[in-house]
């Protein structure tokens, strides 16, 4: 992946000017950087093949995968509150993405979740708007 | 010499009095609570507040400013050390062991050694700041592009060492970190690259959202995978006896203090983002001097009492090109000196002349400031660390809130709220994989600086690349570099030769 993220760099890089060392182009200098991340990348894969080819029967190891539904769950709760932040405003998108994060954790009792969003959204509102005088959204209600 | 200390004595009479000592304490403590915020740093908690000091005479004004600056910095190390957040970018690397001392149940003695060690570095740092305030200056003026490089790349190299991690994919991010600073307008030719028309892109990408995203979302996400059951119970909540340093926490931690200090002092006076190289080069020390460096990056104390300090020395002797030069080379001190200005004062060499009682004042009123920090902070030091009580199902969506409204309140911009959710989840790739996130962030702070520095050396060489070998300093630092590359190669065979020599015996 980072050899890619490398050769696309060094593409792009080409889009812009290069110029000469003389009086070095926008492109130089992440063109210069996108061949050292290759080399690199070249060098960490070339010694994992190393590794492995020495090792010919290596030991089974526990692949990593994402585990359950929780994780998808608490950044769709997250892009959610990104998208209603303007549209709702502050103090609404806090109460809602609190509750959508706690019941992703299993959170239990509805009173529970309901009061510690709800409380958390006035003391949030009330530190950062009222107290820090920070502009945040105020959406549709105008709190 | 008897000069300095008789002014540095008008100065605490200035400093002490009541209106003052009002000002410095609301700057300690606002500085904290904005510190412990995550996003709002003391760039923007400085930023924030200069409108609140119009009405105040510029000795005061500047007296509660710089109280905010410091009071900031100690503020970042709270979160960094209780939920892996660090509020400023010096803070990051307290993230390394204060966070794993907390997930130890020893978040007390962490916090409790921050206050303890920036308190110290700070009154120290004052005293390095009275005497050698004029010389130290000269010399910081003597770096040209060349030497900036060659310092720059020396901080990347060490740097991509300290994480203890593999060091190649250490390197291999710090120039992901670079190739992303690249992102926005050429800072020499103003051309926008790498923006693909997004016009959020052309500022470039934003530091705080890669930081809350690759420290405190990546690290929110993590702990999301875990069993319901891991939720429900926390970190080891210390017992109140555990929430304060051991005598051998305190003698483990005096040489790292002074040792980050004096280096924090003397990084303190280069340009370019002090604090972060400083506190990068503490941990550095550390690690090499140390009799256990296997115990760094799984909860040594040394690894949070050297950078806090370095931190701490760092931001006092950023002062001196401010007050002395006018120059300021970090973002937190050119919005001071654009404060200095707002309040009709003009700093640069007259300035010790022409306004004493703000410049003697302001800098006794940094010791009465570390020490109310002090005082204010070891008492809190409980209930910081209680934070841990909290579990984790309420604690995690708590941190996303504020992670989100802190981040919002940077530019009040939703982009860099996606900004950081895209790292957030690179983040939780990252530490999947194994790579560090620390050398990618630092990259990107420094990256712009290292490739100004890079081009403008070029054109004034006419190409030659032999400016970087030239010039003496430039050459310590290559040299340094090539040091710390090679020694995991002189490591290896030194253990292969003494091997084989145990061998043959």
């Amino acid at each position: 992946m980072l050899l890619l993220f490398g050769l696309l760099t060094v593409v792009l890089s080409f889009q812009m000017s290069i110029s000469t060392f003389r009086a070095p182009g926008s492109g130089l200098f992440p063109l210069g950087l996108g061949l050292l991340l290759m080399l690199l990348a070249g060098c960490y894969l070339g010694g994992l093949y190393a590794r492995r080819a020495a090792q010919p029967n290596p030991p089974a190891t526990e692949a990593w995968a994402p585990r359950g539904g929780r994780l998808p769950a608490f950044l769709a709760a997250m892009a959610a509150a990104t998208v209603l932040l303007a549209p709702l405003g502050f103090p609404l998108t806090a109460f809602l993405l609190m509750v959508a994060l706690l019941k992703t954790l299993d959170m239990k009792g509805w009173i529970a979740i309901l009061g510690l969003s709800l409380g958390t959204a006035l003391a949030s509102h009330l530190l950062f708007v009222q107290w820090l005088q920070i502009p945040l959204p105020k959406g549709w209600l105008g709190l | 010499m008897f000069e300095s200390i008789q002014q540095l004595l008008n100065g605490f009479a200035i400093a002490t009095t009541w209106q003052n000592l009002f000002y410095c304490l609301a700057g300690a403590i606002v500085g904290t609570i904005v510190g412990v915020l995550p996003g709002l740093g003391p760039i923007a908690g400085i930023a924030l507040l200069i409108p609140a000091t119009f009405g105040l005479n510029a000795t005061s004004a500047i007296i509660m400013l710089a109280g905010i600056y410091y009071g900031a910095m100690y503020g970042g190390s709270t979160t960094s050390i209780l939920i892996n957040v660090p509020g400023e970018t010096a803070s990051v690397i307290t993230c390394i062991d204060g966070y794993q001392m907390a997930q130890k149940g020893r978040a007390g003695p962490a916090l409790a050694i921050c206050a303890i060690g920036s308190f110290v570095a700070g009154t120290l740092g004052i005293f390095g700041l009275v005497f050698l305030a004029p010389p130290l200056a000269e010399a910081a003026l003597a770096f040209g592009p060349p030497e900036y490089f060659s310092l720059m790349v020396f901080g990347f190299v060490v740097l991509s060492n300290v994480t203890g991690g593999s060091l190649l994919k250490s390197l291999m991010m710090a120039i992901v970190g670079l190739i992303i600073g690249t992102v926005g307008l050429d800072p020499v030719t103003g051309i926008a690259r790498f923006t693909f028309g997004v016009t959020p892109l052309l500022g470039g990408v934003e530091f705080v959202a890669v930081a809350i995203g690759l420290f405190g979302i990546g690290e929110v996400l993590i702990n999301v995978e875990q069993p319901a059951e891991q939720l429900e119970q926390q970190v080891l909540v210390p017992r109140f006896r555990e929430l304060y340093p051991t005598l051998a926490d305190l003698r483990a931690s005096i040489a790292p203090i002074l040792r980050g200090t004096a280096l924090g002092f003397g990084i303190g006076l280069v340009p370019g983002p002090a604090p972060v190289i400083a506190t990068y080069a503490s941990y550095m020390v550390e690690k090499r001097v140390s009799n256990h460096p296997e115990e760094f990056g799984k909860g040594a104390i040394e690894g949070v009492a050297g950078p806090e300090s370095a931190n701490n020395a760092a931001c006092q002797s950023a002062f001196i090109p401010l007050f002395v030069l006018g120059i300021p080379f970090a973002p937190p001190t050119a919005i001071l000196l654009g404060a200095l200005l707002i309040h009709g004062v003009n700093p640069g060499p007259g300035l010790i002349a022409e306004h004493p009682q703000l410049f003697w004042g302001v800098i006794a009123s940094m010791y009465i400031g570390n020490f109310i920090l002090l005082l204010l902070n070891l008492p809190f030091v409980p209930l910081f660390a209680n934070i841990l009580r909290v579990p984790k199902k309420i604690l995690l969506p708590l941190v996303i809130l504020f992670c989100i409204t802190g981040m919002y309140t940077v530019n009040n911009s939703i982009f860099d709220i996606w900004t950081m959710l895209l790292f957030g989840a690179l983040g939780w790739l990252m530490r999947h994989w194994a790579y560090e996130g620390a050398p990618l962030l630092l990259a990107l702070v420094l990256g712009p600086k290292l490739e100004v520095a890079f081009r403008q050396s070029l054109m004034i060489s006419h190409g030659d690349f032999g400016i970087f070998f030239g010039r003496p300093v430039s050459l310590v630092f290559l040299l340094a570099t090539l040091g710390f590359l090679l020694m995991p190669l002189w490591r290896r065979l030194f253990g292969l030769l003494r091997a084989r020599g145990d061998g043959t015996k």
